[in-house]
């Protein structure tokens, strides 16, 4: 088995109207067996600001750790919230320092900015950052959640609506991915705040 | 290769009566030299000096990570039980197909119907598991028709581990548990992919028979009541799905009597998981 498939997890985030969400499942497995069903790969960093981890588990929590720390090293030295495109690059910087021996993560930033307008952005392990519209998707079943994201995403989503659509996304696309899935977890953020469910999925 | 012919005394495979027989006219009756001794010859097999290693480096369907270098990834991951005890046998199995890490499908019917009295169960390479019990069905009956009565479960079994020994070193994948009910009894075998055939009262295989026989241990008396038994055999398969990635979907649940097997439920294992977790919470709280 990859190294990328090891533990298993699959995140999406999509962008609405003046509203983000982003949703993960909550599998933790050593290969086939399953070890946890409540395993976080979603991050609050900021009021308004989540960090997707999927990959090696030891690193999603070694980098949510070091992502932390060099946020709080930012608020200190600028007096200022990070805002997610700064987040973006900097994560992008820390995993391409690492270029021959990275961090086995490909993570996903989502979040709103400080004009409220929804921000988006998905990068692979060494690095190499892409911000998205409409939504960015991570982990073992990308495949399986390209597919449901493109047919069922519409723009200018209100937050209700772009809740049942990121969590049918999720949940279809686990149910057809033997390492990801028991389970889901969905924040929709928007101006108001974030509003946090948890996913009754398959668990099997 | 010349194709095997139905009709032709198989049976008599390796003794001295069929080699006499068909010595003489073997190109009228279609049966090669190969397969009266027993060696695969009923197949084509690549045209190269060593066939089985061949087949076996990239035609292998095993678990884990065994196809890896492989091009072609066959369906395969499960869990399968069945056990014996005073009411019959309980088979109990679970119904996803995973390629790779992807879950091909979640409604395979992995107990295959071989005959009313008969059941073979399905584990490791779904199409070997399927072509292998139904060539297994076929020579029972014809056994049935040339003796005027039904196979017993040890000759049945032992036919298809017979089988999978001749082709062994091909990479063909196999776990299988042929049960029955017979004069002697109610009848449990194991039979694998390389000519393994175990009796015994009880039996879990596949990726997840580990979680199964977890439970399977812990609650087995052989004076359990027909409830018992199938809520056993229930249980099992599904804490083996909750924490095995390659088994899930629905259990298939089948009882073997003394007048043939009858199929007894099939429950999402999803389903059950609220079921009991629900059960949980009840016991606590009492």
């Amino acid at each position: 088995m990859s190294v990328m498939t090891y533990n298993g997890a699959a995140i999406i985030a999509m962008a609405g109207k003046d509203c983000v969400g982003i949703a993960a499942d909550r599998r933790l497995g050593v290969q086939l067996t399953t070890i946890a069903t409540d395993f976080p790969k979603i991050f609050q960093m900021q009021p308004k600001l989540f960090v997707g981890l999927a990959g090696l588990g030891t690193d999603v929590q070694t980098l949510k750790n070091l992502l932390e720390f060099r946020m709080n090293l930012y608020k200190l030295k600028e007096e200022r919230d990070m805002s997610p495109k700064v987040l973006s690059h900097m994560l992008g910087k820390i995993l391409y320092s690492k270029r021959f021996g990275p961090y086995f993560v490909e993570p996903i930033v989502a979040g709103l900015d400080e004009s409220n307008k929804p921000f988006l952005s998905t990068m692979d392990l060494i690095g190499a950052t892409s911000e998205e519209k409409d939504f960015v998707v991570s982990g073992t079943c990308t495949g399986n959640m390209f597919g449901m994201c493109e047919s069922l995403y519409k723009p200018n989503m209100e937050a209700e609506e772009l809740f049942e659509t990121l969590a049918q996304a999720l949940l279809s696309s686990v149910d057809r991915d033997a390492v990801s899935g028991w389970g889901g977890i969905v924040h929709i953020i928007t101006k108001e705040g974030v509003l946090t469910k948890e996913l009754k999925g398959r668990q099997d | 290769m010349e194709p095997l012919v139905v009709g032709d005394d198989i049976l008599d495979i390796g003794s001295r009566k069929a080699v006499d027989r068909y010595c003489g006219n073997k190109a009228q009756l279609g049966l090669s030299q190969d397969l009266l001794m027993g060696r695969p010859g009923a197949f084509d097999v690549p045209n190269v000096k060593d066939p089985a290693l061949y087949c076996s480096s990239h035609f292998r369907s095993t678990c884990g990570t065994g196809d890896a270098g492989q091009e072609i990834k066959f369906a395969k991951g499960t869990t399968t039980l069945a056990f014996k005890f005073n009411g019959g046998i309980i088979v109990s199995v679970d119904s996803r197909a995973t390629q790779g890490n992807y879950i091909s499908s979640q409604t395979v019917k992995k107990v295959i119907e071989m005959n009313p009295y008969l059941l073979g169960t399905m584990a490791g390479g779904a199409a070997d598991c399927s072509y292998w019990e139904r060539r297994l069905n076929l020579q029972c009956r014809m056994y049935e028709l040339r003796n005027g009565r039904r196979i017993t479960v040890a000759a049945a079994s032992k036919l298809l581990a017979g089988t999978m020994a001749s082709y062994r070193g091909y990479g063909l994948s196999m776990g299988t548990m042929i049960t029955g009910w017979d004069e002697t009894g109610p009848q449990l075998y194991y039979v694998d992919d390389d000519g393994t055939r175990l009796k015994g009262k009880m039996f879990s295989v596949g990726s997840g028979s580990t979680f199964a026989y977890g439970v399977l241990d812990n609650y087995y008396r052989e004076d359990l009541t027909l409830e018992e038994a199938i809520d056993l055999g229930k249980r099992a398969i599904y804490h083996a799905t909750y924490r095995d990635a390659a088994s899930g979907g629905i259990n298939n649940l089948y009882h073997v009597t003394k007048d043939g097997w009858v199929k007894i439920h099939a429950i999402d294992v999803n389903d059950m998981h609220y079921e009991f977790e629900e059960e949980k919470r009840n016991e606590m709280s009492s």
